[in-house]
């Protein structure tokens, strides 16, 4: 399989048109000055209204034509970036399936996926930021070169000049942008990590008083940002301004030529000095483009560091077998999350005969969520076996099994199951296509979600997620529950499933789950000890 | 949407420099741009009369050089408005949600958005759209007042037009609002799908639905293309419209001065100056527009957050630490001068409290008072142990009734452990130095432990450091609290966690605390309660009403 595109600025045939049609839109405002300080300075001499009329013409022609051009341009830019994020966005999908959930990192999964979404966003706007800005710059440039040679060559060099000293002034400001966004990115990254601390734990920090102590970090850290945005824009600024520099100088340049001159006639040389002046308005737009290019480098950076990791899982080439019994057996299983880091799971024995209830306890680090993970064959042991069936009748492995089978018979249940924007009826039914209204609602009422849904206004049709019904932390929480039931799945895994719900909710949710799992095995990983009473065995893992 | 609101002056003092610095650097830009204008005319006179060029040339390279060191100046400021902006207003409101406790009922995962996306829109709105929107009120006001000078008649046209420019961008947002809405509406449910079903990754993997969703996302972001793309189509021509009535517009001032040049009855320069301001007066004013779509998140969120600065300033929540007790009742009470016993004292008034968004209260009519010395507060689970602690740490705001103490520090269920070193952790709210952290950490028992730590008291713990048991953590967050200046100590369960040994040397700590502060202590465990000198037993306000015991023990009070 090929990896997803993640190259910035590639300029494709739609693009090179929009950028061609782009500086046609720049060309005629060039066009629409210069011509108009002709007309000025031609009438001035009281010539024959004749000899003006073409000028006019032109104004008029220029003046119409680069609204229109720019109208066109932009919206080829548009589909045409659009298609390719389309296509892009499918090829970054494919590529995440495999190094889900394992590759994700074990916290904020959730915002280091959005940060996906934003990166590729970012890398396809470039397209629309950069490569068409800078097409429509060269041939505006290149026309009112050719034009002004055509004139006087002197005058051509100096527009030449001109573009050069541009363009190099925008090459440095993509450097000086492009060095400092790693420490940018790790910069803000550092105040949002302690702006979520104080958000997510404000009653804790508040509880004993150290909200002074955490401002005083978080001022530190916003300092620090605030120097790194400083320092970017500095170059940006210096950019910005030398530009304008280079454009002043030209025009010094092209007056002192044509000064004393009598190669040209009074409106030729009118329209020749306001050349470097007119074109300045075309150019200004590469110091911009420069700074959405280093931009979206530093997004196509992060997102290849996610997008490059190898799998967690390597894809076994057994076959699938009927099931024999769902009885799990683990004999001195050793996991680690990749080569290069410790061991996090130490050889462990462990049997799940089906209705098993256990509870995992332990330290961070002590190998709770690694356990949870070799179980649901989200990441595959160092060393040992994993087999499944029930005492008497044949054990098969599962490591060697398909993926889709031996994830199929396991449910997971983490701490923030994801609610789609979408129906409570679609919200439950990819957990078991089959479903009708009856197993949904079953579903519902064994994960203690009963009163809620009749208390709802459209029932199973009410909309849930972004743009819908808000759910509190305990409903959703129930929903994840409820997924894991109605899948009717064997094995439910609970990876701290109660962990932001408040400890009366949070015992409520687990005797729920219980009461309805007779012959179901749960295991279930938390830190906390409320709602372990249900729990028949407990295994305590010290790392 | 207001594009500015004073608002945020009064409520952000902070802010005003930088952005006065932004406005400041914005007039005289406007000022610049002006004078270029004249410059530009004289040198382009001079060349078509064949004059010398002498100062004209001079003052326009001067200008250009001096535009330079504006723009440099501009791009810096508005930089550093943006982030000073966006910084302020993020410091605020954290800092405004850790003072209130739990007494708001927002979702975390909403405000935390609002304190990282949203101050991050904020940058490109003071950044980028308050610079345009000091151009669009400076420039066209000074080219029209020179070309009042100039030429008036240009001068006329000019103020004549340029009105039209807001009212076509009205008219056309009028008739195609609804058509705009509604498709805005789509396009963010399309635009919205993917960033679902990639949030949802883990859960479709879960369920192996995730190859599934290849199709759909081609799909729906065909149909985002498509809506994109008639969406532009009209916002284009809006803006596509408006530059044409600029041009149009200009044209006309061309074709007055054009007229009147061919006739002799208008100098050559003032044409020209004529020609060269009149777009001045009407590209700010576009510009304004083109920026507003990035900045309309930013002034939303800003309008968000000086809402929420609002409401949470109506909350009490700064109270003296050991010092005069302050109230935090729906009623105001007298002013008292605190005598001494009052320091340590906590006054639970016939207080009732309700749950956000729950029907019936789950405290009602709750009366007790505590002294220095330790009150041991039992209860069944759900009966609200928990929440009268809150009351009394001020986190919580009752319904009715009065809670009267100094600042209290509460140790919570799971005490707040922030990534970093233990002796960090261990300072936090206290400040106090390594002699007093061991000595905190030997009462709780933990001294061998942090001791054989690799790197003692420097040692990272939290989420990706050196991992802790609960009990360690409850421990952890005792021994914070032996540390605390505070003169009334709340201990949610503080040895739920702990093994008996463990518990019992927490115990002693605890009732030696008990002897400088007022402690008041919820715990299932009976040792505990021998170390007390009162007991407080609560019952369910749904079960008993009002019939909760409050039983002085062993004759203490």
């Amino acid at each position: 399989m090929t990896g997803p595109d993640l190259s910035t600025g590639r300029l494709t045939r739609p693009l090179l048109l929009a950028g061609i049609i782009g500086g046609l839109a720049l060309a005629s405002g060039v066009a629409l000055t210069v011509t108009s300080g002709w007309l000025i300075v031609k009438a001035s001499e009281m010539p024959v209204i004749l000899t003006l009329m073409t000028a006019i013409v032109g104004v008029r022609a220029f003046g119409m034509a680069r609204p229109a051009f720019r109208y066109w341009e932009r919206l080829r830019t548009h589909d045409a970036a659009l298609a390719d994020l389309a296509r892009r966005r499918v090829q970054t999908y494919a590529a995440l399936i495999p190094l889900t959930p394992a590759r994700l990192g074990q916290r904020g999964r959730a915002d280091l996926l959005t940060g996906v979404v934003d990166d590729l966003d970012d890398i396809v706007g470039a397209q629309i930021r950069v490569t068409v800005p800078a097409v429509s710059t060269l041939v505006a440039w290149g026309i009112t070169s050719a034009v002004t040679t055509a004139f006087d060559a002197r005058v051509g060099l100096v527009v030449i000049a001109l573009g050069l000293a541009v363009l190099a002034i925008s090459l440095v400001a993509v450097r000086v942008e492009t060095r400092g966004q790693v420490e940018l990115g790790d910069a803000r990254a550092d105040v949002t990590r302690i702006a979520d601390t104080l958000t997510a734990q404000a009653g804790e920090i508040a509880a004993i008083g150290a909200g002074p102590d955490l401002i005083a970090e978080l001022d530190v850290r916003q300092a620090n940002w605030r120097a790194l945005v400083l320092r970017q824009a500095r170059g940006r600024a210096l950019a910005a301004g030398a530009i304008l520099v280079a454009v002043g100088g030209a025009v010094a340049i092209v007056a002192l030529l044509l000064e004393g001159s009598t190669r040209h006639t009074p409106a030729v040389n009118a329209m020749l000095v306001l050349a470097p002046v007119a074109v300045a308005d075309a150019l200004t737009p590469l110091a911009e483009a420069a700074r959405a290019l280093a931009r979206s480098r530093g997004s196509a950076r992060r997102l290849a560091r996610v997008l490059s990791q190898v799998p967690a899982v390597a894809e076994p080439s057994g076959v699938a077998s009927p099931d024999t019994g769902q009885g799990l057996e683990l004999r001195g299983i050793s996991a680690r999350w990749s080569p290069e880091r410790p061991v996090a799971l130490r050889p462990l024995d462990l049997d799940l005969p089906p209705g098993t209830h256990l509870a995992v306890s332990g330290p961070n680090g002590c190998g709770k969520s690694t356990l949870l993970a070799v179980l649901a064959r989200h990441l595959d042991p160092e060393a040992g076996t994993y087999r499944v069936g029930n005492d008497g009748v044949g054990r098969r492995d599962v490591l060697s099994e398909p993926l889709p089978a031996a994830r199929g018979r396991i449910a997971i249940v983490d701490d923030t199951p994801h609610v789609f924007a979408s129906t409570l009826r679609e919200n439950l039914r990819f957990a078991r296509d089959d479903a009708d209204d009856t197993d949904l609602i079953a579903a519902l009422e064994a994960a203690g979600l009963g009163t809620w849904v009749t208390g709802l206004p459209d029932g199973l049709e009410t909309r849930l997620g972004v743009g819908g019904r808000g759910i509190s932390g305990g409903e959703r929480a129930r929903l994840g529950l409820a997924r894991a039931l109605l899948s009717e799945r064997p094995v439910i895994l609970l990876d701290e499933p109660v962990a932001h719900l408040d400890s009366a909710t949070a015992r409520a949710v687990i005797a729920d789950l219980v009461a309805s799992s007779p012959d179901r095995t749960l295991v279930m990983v938390s830190h906390r000890e409320d709602g372990r009473d249900g729990f028949a065995r407990t295994l305590r893992l010290t790392g | 949407m207001r594009p500015f609101d004073p608002a945020l002056l009064r409520a952000v003092p902070e802010v005003r420099r930088p952005l006065a610095v932004l406005g400041a650097v914005g007039i005289a830009q406007g000022a610049t741009t002006i004078a270029t204008a004249f410059a530009l005319t004289g040198v382009v006179v001079a060349l078509a009369t064949d004059a010398p060029l002498g100062a004209a040339l001079g003052w326009l390279v001067l200008l250009f050089v001096v535009r330079g060191l504006l723009t440099t100046i501009g791009e810096y400021a508005a930089a550093r408005a943006g982030a000073d902006v966006s910084t302020a207003l993020r410091r605020r409101l954290l800092g405004a949600w850790t003072r209130a406790g739990r007494a708001t009922t927002d979702d975390p995962a909403a405000r935390l958005t609002l304190a990282t996306a949203g101050c991050t829109s904020i940058e490109p709105y003071a950044a980028r759209f308050l610079p345009a929107l000091v151009a669009a009120a400076v420039v066209p006001a000074g080219a029209v007042l020179a070309l009042l000078f100039v030429d008036w008649a240009s001068a006329l046209v000019v103020v004549l037009t340029l009105p039209l420019l807001p009212l076509f961008a009205a008219l056309i947002g009028r008739t195609t609002a609804e058509e705009t809405q509604r498709r805005w509406r789509s396009l963010a449910d399309l635009s919205g799908h993917f960033l679902d079903v990639v949030r949802g990754l883990p859960t479709l993997v879960n369920y192996g639905r995730a190859e599934r969703q290849l199709d759909g996302i081609r799909q729906v972001s065909d149909r985002h293309r498509l809506t994109t793309v008639r969406t532009l189509r009209l916002a284009f021509l809006s803006t596509g419209a408006l530059e044409l009535l600029a041009t149009i517009s200009v044209a006309i001032v061309a074709v007055l001065c054009g007229v009147r040049l061919a006739h002799g009855s208008m100098p050559l320069d003032s044409a020209l100056l004529a020609i060269l301001l009149a777009p001045e007066a009407y590209w700010p004013i576009r510009r304004v527009g083109q920026e507003f779509h990035s900045a309309a998140d930013g002034a939303t969120a800003i309008a968000a957050i000086l809402g929420e600065l609002g409401e949470l300033g109506t909350i009490p929540i700064d109270r003296k630490p050991g010092g005069a007790p302050t109230c935090n009742s729906p009623t105001s009470s007298p002013a008292t001068n605190p005598t001494t016993a009052q320091l340590a004292r906590v006054a639970v008034d016939a207080v009732t409290y309700t749950y956000p968004g729950a029907a019936e209260p789950v405290i009602r009519d709750l009366s007790l008072v505590a002294d220095a010395g330790l009150t041991v507060l039992t209860g069944a689970s759900g009966v609200g142990k928990t929440t009268v602690v809150e009351l009394i740490a001020g986190l919580r705001q009752p319904d009715t009734g009065r809670v009267t103490a100094p600042r209290c520090h509460l140790v919570t269920q799971r005490p707040f452990l922030p990534t970093g070193t233990l002796r960090a952790c261990l300072a936090l709210g206290n400040g106090a130095g390594p002699d007093a952290q061991w000595a905190a950490l030997r009462q709780v028992g933990l001294d061998g432990f942090v001791a054989a730590l690799p790197n003692g008291l420097d040692t990272v713990v939290g989420d990706d450091g050196f991992g802790l048991s609960a009990g360690q953590g409850a421990r952890i967050g005792l021994a914070r609290a032996l540390l605390a200046p505070e003169t009334v100590i709340l201990l949610d369960e503080p040895t739920a966690h702990l093994d008996d040994a463990s518990a019992e040397l927490a115990h002693s700590a605890i009732s030696l605390l008990a002897q400088r502060a007022c402690v008041i202590a919820i715990t299932h465990r009976h040792e505990l309660l021998d170390h007390a000198q009162h007991h407080v037993h609560l019952t369910g306000a749904a079960l008993g009403g009002r019939g909760r015991g409050i039983r002085p023990k062993g004759g203490a009070r």
